[in-house]
């Protein structure tokens, strides 16, 4: 069992690489990668040649290419000579200069070294002429640069996204040299009154500490890095936007790390848990507030995630619909051609055959005429209420299908020879669907319940678009939209491992239910 | 007495026996197709659908060729944005007129117009998708099923797509070939065919190894004559089970992605569109909204009941 368990993780893991691998390829080859400036303020500011620039340090951050630049050259080149005031050496700055005449910069000889020492590590050198207007003026934004670039493969990205999907913080993460102390330890936490797992050297100051939000115990350890948000959520990681509560800022009586011991409080929606190490030098305001070089923070935001909104909804309505489907479909078989029956099925047509899009708009419009319930999340008084029309969306069709298939299997068991032999010992009917049907139906659909659950992680598009509720559900749809590629991979890797994860767990859960069923053999049965 | 039976020995004639007519069996003649017919117009409601279709149908293409459907047509004229019907037909001169008879859109754009126009597409859609995925996923699957060579290769193609939600696959096949009628078409099928074909591959795997296939492979029958006595037959009423939840499901896929922002081109007529674009407003303006909903609702489910109906009359069980 143990073998054949790691085989099916193996060939998942391969699939969900083949998978990321082949979206990453016709992600990034076919769709031209300018799109994600259509809706860029910034690029829209810029113009001309700093208009590139800024291309290629966007293209840089995004992972198409790797680039460096002419100025960054001459910095490392001056600076160990003359110091900090390299800048004003007059070697600089002709060096500088030189490449601002399009005819002439070749001739320089700090242009030939960078030239002949990038196309050496195999970066290729650009050159961006400067931008003249017909007077020969260079226009605003015009200036030359020189950069050496290097496009990366789409195996190069698919192996760096791999690699740094899963990061563990340790001690030697900040390469300061001005930090001397290092290590790990457990300490007293002054903001939750218990012991927090403390670290210097580390990205984040506090690696395991406890607080009054849900799930109550959090780690900063390990990180899960499934991609930057290109356009939607610019440059913020995916898993911070999926995670951080959508409300607003909390403002709680707080203090910051240099003043605890003393009474001076604060009113601040900072998460002093969050603290994270900067480089720069503190500001005098921050030594005030902060003992170390731990200064940067996040906010403390209320309310639910995005991811925490879709799951508690799906999993309701889930719950409900397994509740209410699998009895009414024992029901409808149990008077089977019934009044019951016939209504049964004229819902599971219904269900069926029209269109997703159409049922839930029913549901909105007469939800919000007859019960007077809230139609758009945002707009409503009591925010408990914002949940029960896409809750009733979600599971009125998923009690429709459990209906179909419990009715059906249902029928299809009544004229087992187990059932005739029960029913010739004198059980009673209700004995006889509890006992004997019930469960025998139910093991056709045990295999889906993973994915039930495992899904409600993704979200209900259509029901969140239609009630505008701030879930996960159109991540990927908005990020189809907006082309942001970034979003489109992460979501990739994310409802594909779900989905795998959910098959896996399906057929586990199948075979611990029916014990007839084998997951190793090949013999039996197996096609 | 004996006289009696000698006239009646004499009424008689002797006849030799026939051993070509002693071979036949005197059942009932039994055609297949004429009872699937017979049972499925046992059930009047299938007429009624039937005649709902037809109508559909003709309205769908016949409506846009007399009322030529241009969104843009009024869109200079802001007057004529969101009218009611009463108010429409009032605005472009007075008195019934069918193209105004369900009021304006966003963009002065005739509803009516728009709904017939934007049904073409969504049959045409439908039942070019249904054609291409079925015919592919029949024949692979029939391929698929008899070959255990060629299963091995497959089925690793077909755990590693089948893995992938569909919803991810056509968005972000619609989003890298772009939203053409076409390539829409070529985005529901690039993959659509595969889950067709493993369905068709089980059935057919086990009809190949039922007692009569091999009774008459041992006999010698030839592979195209075991296809299409002894499979075909059995498969047809799970083609039209599987044809009947297929159409509708282009249908309703067409809608949802048009829908979420990823659909057809704006060149294109769609009902998903016209319920995109008039979803935001759907309390205040109703008329641009429930109209094409109903037109897909009342396709998929006249394409869904119709097709179950025939399913259960294909089903030669349901023939006596």
């Amino acid at each position: 069992m143990k073998k054949y368990l790691g085989k099916r993780i193996l060939l998942s893991i391969l699939s969900l690489i083949i998978v990321v691998g082949t979206v990453m390829l016709l992600v990034f080859t076919v769709i031209n990668r300018n799109v994600i400036f259509q809706m860029d303020d910034t690029w829209n500011k810029k113009s001309n040649n700093d208009r590139i620039y800024y291309e290629y340090t966007m293209y840089s951050k995004y992972g198409y290419l790797d680039f460096t630049d002419y100025s960054n050259f001459l910095k490392n080149k001056y600076e160990p000579l003359y110091g900090s005031e390299y800048t004003k050496n007059a070697d600089y700055k002709a060096d500088k200069a030189a490449i601002q005449d399009e005819n002439t910069y070749l001739e320089n000889a700090s242009v030939q070294e960078f030239i002949a020492q990038n196309e050496e590590k195999g970066f290729k050198a650009t050159y961006v002429a400067p931008a003249r207007a017909k007077s020969g003026k260079v226009k605003t934004g015009g200036n030359a640069y020189l950069l050496a670039v290097h496009e990366k493969s789409v195996f190069t990205r698919l192996w760096d996204y791999f690699t740094h999907l899963i990061t563990l913080e340790t001690t030697r993460d900040v390469t300061d040299p001005a930090l001397t102390e290092r290590y790990i330890r457990l300490e007293k936490d002054p903001y939750s009154g218990f012991y927090a797992l403390v670290g210097s050297g580390t990205t984040h100051k506090y690696l395991l500490y406890v607080d009054g939000r849900f799930p109550f115990i959090h780690q900063n350890f390990l990180h899960l890095n499934i991609g930057t948000s290109y356009t939607r959520y610019r440059g913020q990681e995916i898993t911070d936007v999926i995670h951080r509560p959508v409300g607003d800022q909390v403002k709680l009586k707080s203090q910051y790390p240099a003043k605890l011991g003393t009474d001076e409080y604060t009113e601040t929606a900072i998460d002093f848990h969050s603290l994270t190490y900067n480089y720069n030098p503190r500001t005098a305001s921050e030594e005030k507030q902060f003992p170390d070089q731990y200064t940067n923070y996040s906010y403390n935001y209320g309310g639910l995630s995005m991811i925490e909104n879709s799951f508690v909804m799906g999993l309701i309505a889930t719950l409900i619909a397994y509740l209410l489907g699998l009895p009414l479909g024992i029901l409808m078989s149990r008077y089977k051609d019934g009044l019951f029956d016939k209504l049964g099925n004229a819902y599971i047509i219904f269900i069926m055959a029209v269109p997703p899009l159409a049922y839930i708009f029913l549901f909105a419009s007469a939800g919000t005429s007859l019960l007077h319930l809230p139609y758009k999340f945002a707009n409503a008084q009591v925010k408990i209420t914002a949940y029960v029309l896409p809750i009733i969306s979600m599971a009125l069709p998923s009690i429709g299908g459990l209906m179909k298939w419990m009715r059906r299997y249902m029928i299809d068991q009544m004229n087992s020879d187990y059932v005739k032999f029960a029913r010739a010992e004198g059980l009673s009917e209700r004995e006889i669907y509890r006992k004997h049907i019930s469960p025998n139906a139910m093991i056709y659909l045990v295999h889906g319940i993973p994915a039930n659950i495992l899904g409600c992680l993704v979200g209900a598009i259509v029901t969140e678009r239609v009630y505008s509720v701030p879930g996960v559900g159109n991540l990927l749809t908005t990020a189809l939209a907006g082309h942001d590629n970034g979003i489109i991979v992460a979501c990739t890797l994310f409802y594909t491992t779900l989905s795998l994860i959910s098959v896996i767990l399906g057929d586990l859960l199948l075979a611990k239910k029916d014990p007839r069923i084998s997951l190793t053999t090949s013999k039996g049965g197996g096609r | 007495m004996s006289e009696n039976i000698k006239t009646v020995q004499n009424d008689f004639d002797f006849i030799d026996i026939n051993s070509i007519q002693a071979e036949k069996i005197t059942a009932p003649r039994y055609s297949y197709w004429a009872s699937v017919f017979r049972v499925f117009f046992k059930k009047k409601i299938n007429i009624l659908l039937i005649l709902l279709f037809v109508l559909l149908i003709a309205c769908s293409f016949i409506i846009p060729a007399i009322i030529p459907y241009n969104s843009y047509e009024n869109v200079t004229d802001a007057k004529t944005y969101n009218l009611t019907p009463g108010a429409a037909m009032e605005y472009f001169g007075g008195g019934f007129n069918l193209k105004w008879i369900l009021g304006t859109g966003g963009q002065g754009n005739s509803i009516f117009a728009g709904i017939w126009a934007s049904a073409r597409t969504s049959l045409l859609l439908a039942v070019i998708c249904a054609a291409i995925n079925m015919t592919v996923g029949i024949v692979v699957g029939a391929i698929w099923g008899y070959s255990k060579r060629l299963d091995q290769i497959l089925l690793m193609l077909y755990n590693t797509i089948a893995n992938v939600p569909y919803i991810l696959l056509i968005s972000v096949l619609v989003y890298i070939i772009g939203s053409g009628f076409w390539s829409f078409v070529f985005a529901l099928t690039v993959t659509g065919w595969l889950s067709i074909a493993y369905f068709f591959r089980t059935q057919v795997m086990i009809i190949r190894d039922r007692e009569y296939s091999l009774a008459s492979r041992c006999l010698g029958t030839p592979i195209n004559r075991m296809i299409s006595k002894n499979m075909l037959p059995f498969l047809t009423s799970v083609i039209v089970t599987f044809l009947a939840t297929e159409l509708p499901s282009y249908i309703s896929m067409e809608v949802f992605l048009s829908y979420i922002g990823i659909g057809l081109s704006a060149e294109v007529p769609s009902l998903g569109k016209m319920i995109q674009e008039a979803q935001g407003v759907f309390m205040n303006y109703w008329w641009e909204f429930w109209p094409p909903v109903i037109i897909a609702a009342a396709i998929t489910i006249i394409l869904y009941v119709l097709g179950q109906n025939l399913a259960d009359a294909t089903d030669p069980r349901t023939h006596m």
